[in-house]
């Protein structure tokens, strides 16, 4: 075995394939997910931000190589994802939800008072990936000016207004016809592991009186709910009723370690008190991560056992117990969502990473993980499939860069297993989350607003009038 | 003006006959027989500038002396700015020598070259089209001009109609009759044909129903810098656009039922089209038992999509109370619901949606001792034994109910309030689905499950778990393991039991031979096992 070659990532070759979806319209295959654009140019963004390193290596003749996306061009995209804010706070999900501006006043002229009722939907998904796309966009030269133009106090109100009695968080917030507001989307771990990254992103340690100041959302009653979302073979699911699932695991142990992560300098796996203190059986949670490996077998080497259907074609099981414990079958390891079911890539990541935000990443074993990854999930005009032999797509593409990159792959720039961007990236949110406070404590709202305004204009045009100048700005 | 003027210019044959490209026929009876609509109008122009050609050619010099005199005659007659210059001797000259020669007196302006005949729906020039082909077009273009004016006088009828505004001609008030609007649709419909043959244009279903009239479709508007644009056909495009409107407008009625039938039908991942959808059968206070029954047919369309469900549950919330007041309905209901499950079930399996929506149903409705909802399970479990899924709901629905369980519990915490019959009882069965498929790792994390909710001690299976186990540690090759998840419960037991060797022996077993994919966490274990 160790004779054998390991197989190497073909970066160049995967930056051609986010260089395609980042240039060209993706196909009508992705109408599915019009209502997500926000989600994947997060995918998009963060995978090209993964594969380029911030510091340009020459190339062999001298020369630096030109970034994929340029300063001007990064300027634009961050206007398209600022032009998804949402009046109440927030972000839109899609370019299709944002209306023109006269769409958003509703006001009652008897009273004199706007409905509060807003058009559209600011989704919790597309604020997070918002927010991580305003991050992973921001300029080079000035990183802590990437939260400039986002309504820090309107969207930590409007996260708190998303939180439902039993503690879970929906996805939107929407005025039913004599029904008032409604939380919408399912009771989903997701959306509460959503909820801590943008409070961990965007709150900051503000004491009440100060100015910046917004009241937290319940983060005892959020703790509760997904620490009795444990299920009785130690996984985690989408509610205390339900079948355990890897992304709602991941999404478990994200969300409790966030609650208590340090503003600065933090890491995917600090102690956290209410992670280690609140999971009420660990060795349980553990036991069902490790098994979530899975012995990836060449369709066809157990003829006997091949089912044609398209769940089970990675899904063959041995004879025997003995015959797994051949040498050569230990070649791949994928990894499933539940048990029984076959592996997929993105498990490679949400299994993967769980391990590594509970520092346990040492009781996988990388080498088979990682064989398994470039030799049977990675696609000849790169990216990632879902299956082996499947096509790319984005959302696989990038959680497949991103296990890898937590595994510390050779050309791919460090990530951060909670927040899944580049560690970079996450030492920038923190100087721009305290360059927002800075913003609010100097100048009230008034003065932020005004500030933003100039801040916007300064972002479009990337350039200081000479009044603002001349007057000291 | 010319004493004797012509008409129109008449094509002369022996003129002709110095225009050998543009005139197929030399013949001085028979008139030239353009082979194309072009070629017809180069025809004309040459025609009414006699000698032109030749002398762009040749030039003036190279013509015979008669043609010399004829083009000149022709330039000056159709001339007046030089001709009232020329003495009135010459002048007369000058109509003789036209009359004569039947000289043109007015010629076609601008030349054919630069002109455009515009292009066809399949980009070839419409200048190239044969005579009979060209008149075709221009009749199915005057039609369409002329369905285009009923049109609009359609719309103004139907607009004086809205704003109660009279006829200007009679002075009646205005009335549309569903006849009317039937027949706008069919006129619409041929405009749409007629658009599409003549110039390759789509148009939209919204854009040509006149119930949609009203409605100013909003476009999106974005920028040139985007993220992640999708090619989406261009019905789904106009779709969204009507959706925009009418959600600026709050509109909720029938025909926005409609629009979201439409684009869910297009893009069932919406989320706000399924809440757009439910506050329009909110506000128009529609049977919710009629919206369920159509959703069951988009979900059996949809298996993979999970806004369905999501809708599904705001709208049985919205039943229930009604619901619960009479027990009947209640029980009726619950049987239904059961009934499109298992069907939904036996196309997917494993559905994470459905499952998350059945355990919710089983909870609002109170159902978790139902033996119906039992039974259901286990028959899915029959069907195969590997269904997690269908393990899962198990578990929920024993030990969840609220007639023989503690509140608030977390699953793996251990639970006084069950009794002792009911953990037995699932302790058989997950017993007897182990024995058929031994490696099958559910009912295994079922039955371990089971012993700790009911406070049953790991090793009051130890003799079951331990026969799938034979000659653990022996060298000579009699070693046989037909379950690594019986040998991973034996190194519980016996760490439970306080034999920690052996408990070490079996995790070690495991990480060596047994489940080597795993020899991290194993070897983790027996850390922990040393340290406790």
């Amino acid at each position: 075995m160790a004779d054998e070659v390991e197989p190497s990532l073909d970066i160049p070759r995967h930056l051609k394939y986010w260089k395609m979806c980042l240039r060209s319209p993706l196909p009508s295959l992705y109408q599915s997910n019009e209502g997500n654009r926000m989600a994947l140019a997060y995918f998009i963004i963060n995978s090209i931000t993964i594969l380029t390193p911030f510091q340009p290596v020459p190339r062999a003749d001298g020369t630096i190589p030109t970034p994929l996306i340029a300063p001007g061009e990064r300027r634009q995209l961050r206007e398209w994802v600022l032009s998804h804010r949402h009046p109440s706070g927030g972000f839109s999900g899609t370019s299709s939800l944002v209306f023109p501006l006269h769409g958003y006043e509703e006001w009652d002229f008897e009273t004199g008072t706007s409905s509060r009722e807003h058009l559209g939907l600011a989704n919790i998904t597309a604020t997070l990936f918002a927010l991580q796309l305003l991050v992973l966009l921001s300029d080079d030269e000035t990183p802590e000016a990437a939260f400039r133009g986002v309504d820090r106090v309107q969207t930590l109100r409007w996260l708190s207004r998303l939180q439902r009695e039993d503690g879970s968080f929906g996805e939107v917030l929407k005025m039913l016809p004599d029904h008032g507001w409604f939380i919408g989307g399912g009771y989903d771990m997701r959306y509460c592991y959503i909820a801590a990254s943008i409070r961990w992103i965007l709150r900051g340690d503000v004491n009440e009186g100060e100015p910046g100041w917004v009241e937290d959302f319940d983060t005892g009653a959020l703790a509760q709910y997904i620490i009795s979302s444990q299920t009785y073979d130690g996984g985690f699911a989408g509610s205390s009723k339900e079948e355990p699932h890897a992304g709602y695991a991941y999404c478990a142990i994200g969300a409790l370690s966030l609650l208590d992560r340090p503003l600065e300098d933090s890491s995917a796996s600090h102690p956290s008190k209410i992670l280690n203190s609140g999971i009420r059986n660990m060795p349980g949670l553990i036991h069902w991560l490790a098994s979530r490996q899975f012995n990836y077998l060449e369709p066809g080497q157990h003829d006997d056992d091949y089912d044609s259907d398209e769940d089970e074609v990675n899904f063959v099981l041995p004879r025997s117990l003995a015959d797994l414990s051949l040498e050569k079958n230990q070649r791949y390891i994928g990894y499933n969502g539940r048990c029984n079911k076959v592996a997929d890539t993105c498990y490679s990541w949400w299994v993967g990473a769980a391990l590594a935000n509970l520092g346990r990443e040492g009781l996988v074993e990388h080498a088979p993980a990682r064989r398994f990854l470039l030799e049977k999930m990675q696609h000849r005009i790169g990216g990632f499939g879902k299956k082996p032999g499947n096509p790319p797509d984005l959302y696989h593409a990038c959680f497949g860069l991103c296990i890898l990159a937590v595994m510390g792959e050779e050309g791919l720039n460090q990530l951060d297993s909670a927040l899944a961007l580049p560690v970079e990236m996450v030492r920038r949110i923190e100087k721009a989350r305290t360059a927002l406070l800075s913003r609010e404590g100097e100048n009230g709202t008034a003065g932020r607003l005004a500030k933003d305004i100039v801040g916007i204009g300064l972002g479009l045009r990337d350039e200081k009038p000479g009044w603002l100048t001349a007057a000291g700005g | 003006m010319p004493p004797k003027s012509k008409a129109a210019p008449k094509p002369k044959g022996a003129d002709s006959s110095k225009q050998p490209t543009l005139t197929p026929s030399t013949s001085n009876t028979t008139p030239a027989v353009p082979a194309t609509v072009a070629a017809r109008s180069q025809l004309r122009y040459d025609d009414s500038r006699p000698h032109d050609a030749a002398r762009l050619k040749a030039g003036l010099t190279g013509l015979p002396r008669d043609e010399q005199a004829a083009w000149i005659s022709a330039r000056f007659a159709r001339t007046p700015a030089a001709r009232t210059r020329l003495p009135p001797k010459a002048q007369r000259e000058l109509w003789r020598q036209v009359n004569e020669a039947s000289l043109p007196v007015r010629a076609l302006r601008g030349g054919t070259k630069g002109s455009s005949w515009g292009r066809d729906r399949n980009g070839l020039d419409v200048g190239g089209y044969s005579v009979e082909r060209f008149d075709e077009r221009e009749a199915r273009r005057a039609r369409l001009t002329c369905l285009e004016v009923a049109s609009r006088g359609f719309r103004e009828r139907r607009e004086r109609e809205r704003k109660g505004l009279r006829d200007p001609a009679t002075g009646e008030a205005v009335f549309v009759s569903e006849g009317e609007v039937d027949a706008e649709r069919v006129r619409r419909g041929e405009m749409a044909d007629l658009r599409r043959e003549l110039y390759g244009t789509v148009q939209g279903s919204f854009a040509l129903d006149p119930e949609w009239d009203d409605v100013i479709p909003i476009p999106q508007d974005e920028p040139e810098a985007a993220l992640a644009a999708i090619a989406y056909p261009a019905d789904y495009d106009e779709a969204i656009s009507y959706l925009r409107a009418v959600m600026l407008k709050k509109e909720y009625s029938q025909r926005c039922l409609r629009l979201t039938e439409t684009i869910i039908e297009m893009n069932p991942a919406h989320y706000t089209v399924w809440l757009y959808r439910a506050s329009n059968v909110f506000a128009l206070k529609l049977p919710i038992a009629d919206e369920l029954e159509w959703l069951n047919q988009v979900a059996f369309a949809n298996l993979k999509n999970y806004q369905i469900w999501h809708h599904r549950h705001l709208l049985v919330d919205n039943l229930y109370p009604a619901l619960a007041e009479k027990p009947d309905e209640l029980a009726r209901f619950a049987a239904a619901e059961r009934d499109f499950l298992t069907q939904i079930l036996v196309q997917d399996t494993k559905n994470y949606h459905v499952w998350s929506y059945r355990s919710y149903l089983v909870g609002k409705l109170g159902v978790w001792g139902s033996p119906e909802e039992l039974k259901s399970i286990e028959g899915l479990i029959d069907d195969d034994v590997r269904n997690n899924s269908a393990w899962s709901h198990r578990f929920f629905l024993v030990f969840s109910d609220p007639a023989h369980t503690t509140p608030g519990l977390v699953a793996t915490e251990p639970d006084p309030a069950v009794p002792q019959d009911i953990t037995s009882r699932e302790v058989e069965y997950a017993k007897e689905k182990i024995s058929l498929a031994p490696q099958n790792q559910s009912p295994w994390n079922y039955l371990k499950g089971v012993l700790v909710k009911g406070r049953q001690k790991l090793s009051s299976v130890e003799e079951f778990t331990g026969g799938f186990v034979k000659g653990l540690g022996n060298k000579d090759g009699s070693e046989d393991v037909q379950s690594t998840h019986a040998l991973d419960l034996l190194a519980e037991i016996y760490a439970e039991k306080g034999d920690k060797e052996k408990a070490d022996l079996c995790l070690r077993r495991l990480g060596e031979k047994w489940d080597r994919i795993r020899v991290g966490y194993w070897e983790w274990r027996r850390k922990c096992l040393e340290e406790a």
